[in-house]
């Protein structure tokens, strides 16, 4: 198999585990790591998805632009941890339930 | 040269708004002195463009900023709708803001005021001047963030934060529309220039080209407070009356009229599209006038008076008179503006709203009764100022070609309008006093406030000297309108004894002498008459009462839902890989 | 066994650990599943954003994590909320649509090729309008995560009055 073809599968497996991850863990930080495994199968999709069109460039430049935004996201989410942290002393997320109605 | 007045008109309030943002609310005068700098120079910038060597076409670029293939550029265009309405929007705008440092005096967080007025300004500038549909749109959107943010300005107050948040959604409804119209059409268009669209509608399929028109209609009745959507504007009288007058008169609700004037041409041969603009327009101009008959706030009058006179340009609009329906939209700006900033002067002075308890301000006031007295007269139709031309140009052209439809109620309304015009003068100026302060107590109005009053009214005289060149200047920039344009008439006809003896006018003269006959009269009892008030003010609330039934629909569904929301992160990861799974049987149903 | 099938084995096997350890040892681990990713990209064709993954993914973002762990210390946690084997119920129907869809297809999969501009040309001209959102995101986070850090300052020092 070429490696386009094995990194379908690539793809789907950091997809299942990241929201496998997403599912399972409480742990805040744990649930960024697994964001973080996610966006990994969206930046390689996106690079598979020029390779098999013959527009790498444009989907090189889309996924430097989901680099950054996820770059963005895991910087403000780990700020968030570390104040939440401060605040309540846990980094449970179950326990996080102050704004439900 | 044009690329960089274009620049300034925009950048200039913006760059102005960041500084006056940035000198801080220690030194309120220093901010009144750089938002009147930043709106004078835009205003003189958008001026210069109006010489003749700068008049540009619809279509002709003029100023292009790059932004990439896939968006498209970033174009500005100098044709006649657009500078037109960027001169009235920075002229009109920068006569508040100087209005603005008498009325604003004293008042906390100035600097916020300041900022969205600036903002607003110039992104109305931008809204008008945008070639691009794309950004249009942005322009758009930042209006109505502005016009909220400005509504809700005294946010210790709830109402006002309730009218900011009500002109909120009702505006982004139409947003909405426009955006849906946008996409639509870039999916059929080869770019997104606003001249693509014009020179492509005929090639349009109908069905598509029916999307675009009615999601655009629907923009330009939110924005443009026409029925059924105009229930934001009489509640936005809760913002200070400077911004009042730039919503009524320099910025807001000129866009939706815009709109539709702009892409008349392409839309003209949907079927139903002008029917439907035509009854919009009627609708609002009957129905808002006899509304602002039964109010006794003045602002209020004032509020529904516009969406009454935005009746006329639209229902204009809808009968092909463009040139009609935008000299109407000059003049409405002078005299509501002016309207609007001598009724904020005596407001500031009476420190009420309600005119029960006005009356007798003609020997207090009369540097601000005679300006209201010049708007007032203008409103009415009163020869020779600017409000009699441009509605007379308007209402003869409707009896020429819909005399049943448009004419008919559109007369009606004039006579109504002169009614409650009559009234709320009599009620203000000539009633005996309400109130407990003195006659001989003439209180002293700033000439920061009394130069733009007579600015405006010397403008509501004589604006009408402009219609010549205005149609010579929208012959020579708009190619598209061009057979909408008064085609059957010389420019230099349209000032004369043709208009002042013409049919339609010996009708609406008369009917303005009984309204005002009739509205001096009412103006005489304080109390509404009791037979009509509250049948009126049962349709004025069956409106927003109908609204309130949609709003509470939808927080009820939402309560509903909320049962839903467990606030465990967990769960909400359930529901989204629920919804992957949903998305993927959907995708394997279209591939099998 | 080709090198692609040895990176896609370690880059499934990496993900597992990442998710199976503790949140300091995850970190690494999740620095490793980004240079194979890396190395994956520029396998197929990617050469400009292996580099910049390599450099952000297994640099940067590690070293942040370490940072907020430090900061905020590890804390044992009790099971998950959501009972596992629903957990495994999703992740396979999903991953077994995903194959349903995807399998048939793949063997006609191959890299094609076009004429097309350099990714200079696609990111500075071609998508500028993105480039400068990018760009105010960028500064939005910052501002945002400098607010976040300096509110703690002002906000617990009233707390400390309070309790003594």
């Amino acid at each position: 198999m070429s490696p386009l073809q094995l990194s379908f599968m690539g793809i789907i497996a950091l997809l299942g585990v990241g929201l496998y991850a997403l599912l399972a863990s409480r742990n805040l930080i744990k649930i960024i790591i697994a964001l973080q495994i996610m966006t990994k199968s969206a930046i390689l999709a996106l690079v598979v998805a020029g390779n098999a069109t013959g527009r790498i460039n444009l989907s090189q430049s889309i996924a430097l632009t989901v680099i950054v935004v996820d770059t963005i996201v895991a910087v403000l989410a780990l700020a968030l941890v570390v104040q939440i942290k401060r605040q309540t002393g846990h980094l449970d997320a179950a326990k996080l339930t102050d704004l439900r109605h | 040269m044009e690329p960089s007045l274009i620049l300034i008109a925009i950048g200039a309030p913006w760059i102005g708004a960041v500084v006056v943002w940035l000198i801080g609310d220690r030194q309120p005068r220093l901010q009144h002195l750089t938002a009147a700098i930043a709106s004078l120079v835009a205003a003189a910038a958008a001026l210069w463009l109006l010489q003749p060597t700068f008049w540009g076409e619809t279509g002709k670029v003029v100023l292009r900023l790059p932004f990439g293939a896939f968006v498209g550029d970033m174009t500005f265009v100098a044709d006649s709708l657009g500078v037109f309405l960027a001169v009235i929007a920075t002229t009109i705008g920068s006569l508040t803001v100087i209005f603005s440092q008498g009325y604003m005096a004293g008042v906390a967080q100035l600097g916020r005021y300041y900022t969205l007025v600036l903002l607003f300004i110039g992104a109305m500038c931008g809204l008008v001047l945008s070639g691009n549909l794309l950004f249009l749109f942005l322009f758009w959107e930042m209006t109505a963030f502005c016009s909220y943010a400005l509504i809700a300005f005294y946010n210790d107050d709830p109402k006002a934060v309730a009218a900011g948040i009500k002109a909120l959604i009702v505006t982004q409804l139409g947003g909405v529309g426009l955006l849906i119209g946008i996409i639509v059409a870039a999916a059929y268009l080869p770019d997104l220039q606003i001249s693509t669209l014009l020179a492509a509608a005929g090639s349009l399929p109908s069905d598509i080209l029916t999307i675009i028109a009615f999601g655009f209609l629907i923009a330009a009745m939110a924005k443009s407070a026409q029925f059924p959507l105009h229930i934001w504007l009489p509640d936005a009288m809760e913002a200070p009356t400077p911004i009042s007058a730039l919503i009524h008169a320099a910025t807001m609700v000129n866009a939706g009229v815009y709109l539709l004037a702009r892409f008349y041409p392409a839309f003209a041969a949907v079927p139903g599209w002008t029917a439907v603009v035509i009854a919009m327009g009627v609708t609002s101009a009957l129905l808002a006038a006899l509304f602002a008959v039964f109010s006794n706030d003045i602002k209020r009058v004032l509020a529904y008076s516009t969406v009454s006179q935005l009746g006329y340009m639209v229902a204009g609009v809808g009968i092909g008179a463009i040139f009609e329906s935008q000299f109407y939209l000059f003049s409405h700006a002078l005299f509501k503006a002016l309207l609007f900033l001598s009724s904020g002067a005596i407001i500031h002075e009476l420190g009420t709203r309600d005119m029960r308890e006005m009356g007798g301000l003609w020997k207090r006031m009369p540097q601000v009764v005679l300006p209201f007295l010049i708007g007032a007269a203008a409103l009415v139709g009163l020869p020779f100022f600017n409000g009699f031309w441009s509605k007379e140009l308007l209402l003869e052209t409707a009896l020429e070609s819909n005399p049943l439809g448009v004419y008919l109620p559109l007369a009606l309304g004039a006579a109504i309008t002169t009614f409650y015009t009559a009234r709320m003068c009599r009620m203000v100026f000539f009633a005996p006093i309400q109130h407990e302060r003195t006659a001989d107590d003439h209180p002293h109005v700033p000439l920061s406030m009394s130069l733009p009053l007579a600015l405006l009214a010397l403008g509501v005289a004589l604006a009408w000297l402009l219609a010549a060149p205005f149609v010579s200047w929208m012959w020579a920039t708009l190619p598209f309108h061009a057979e909408y344009i008064l085609p059957h008439r010389a420019p230099e006809s349209l000032i004369s004894t043709h208009t002042l003896f013409a049919w339609s006018t010996l009708i609406i003269m008369s009917l303005t002498l009984v309204g005002l006959y009739l509205g001096w009269r009412a103006g005489a009892t304080t109390a509404a008459s009791a037979r009509l008030a509250p049948r009126i003010g049962r349709i004025e609330a069956f409106f927003n009462e109908s609204a309130e039934a949609v709003s509470g629909a939808t927080r009820q569904s939402a309560a509903l839902l909320q049962k839903t929301q467990t606030g465990q992160l967990n769960w909400n990861i359930v529901g989204i890989a629920l919804g992957l799974i949903a998305l993927l049987i959907i995708i394997l149903q279209g591939v099998l | 066994m080709s090198i692609d099938m040895v990176l896609i084995v370690g880059l499934i096997l990496s993900a597992i650990l990442t998710v199976r350890a503790r949140p300091l040892t995850a970190a690494l681990w999740l620095a490793v599943l980004s240079a194979i990713t890396a190395l994956l990209l520029y396998r197929l064709g990617a050469p400009e954003v292996a580099v910049i993954e390599l450099s952000v993914g297994a640099g940067l973002i590690t070293v942040l994590l370490a940072f907020a762990i430090s900061m905020a210390e590890d804390e044992s946690m009790p099971a998950s909320i959501v009972p596992r084997p629903f957990a495994w119920i999703l992740i396979l129907a999903a991953g077994g649509l995903l194959l349903w869809l995807i399998l048939p297809q793949l063997p006609g999969v191959k890299a094609a090729t076009a004429a097309e501009a350099p990714f200079i040309t696609q990111m500075w001209e071609n998508r500028l309008l993105d480039l400068l959102v990018q760009i105010a995101i960028i500064i939005s986070g910052v501002i945002g995560v400098l607010s976040l850090l300096g509110e703690s300052r002002r906000t617990a020092e009233p707390k400390m009055e309070a309790r003594s």
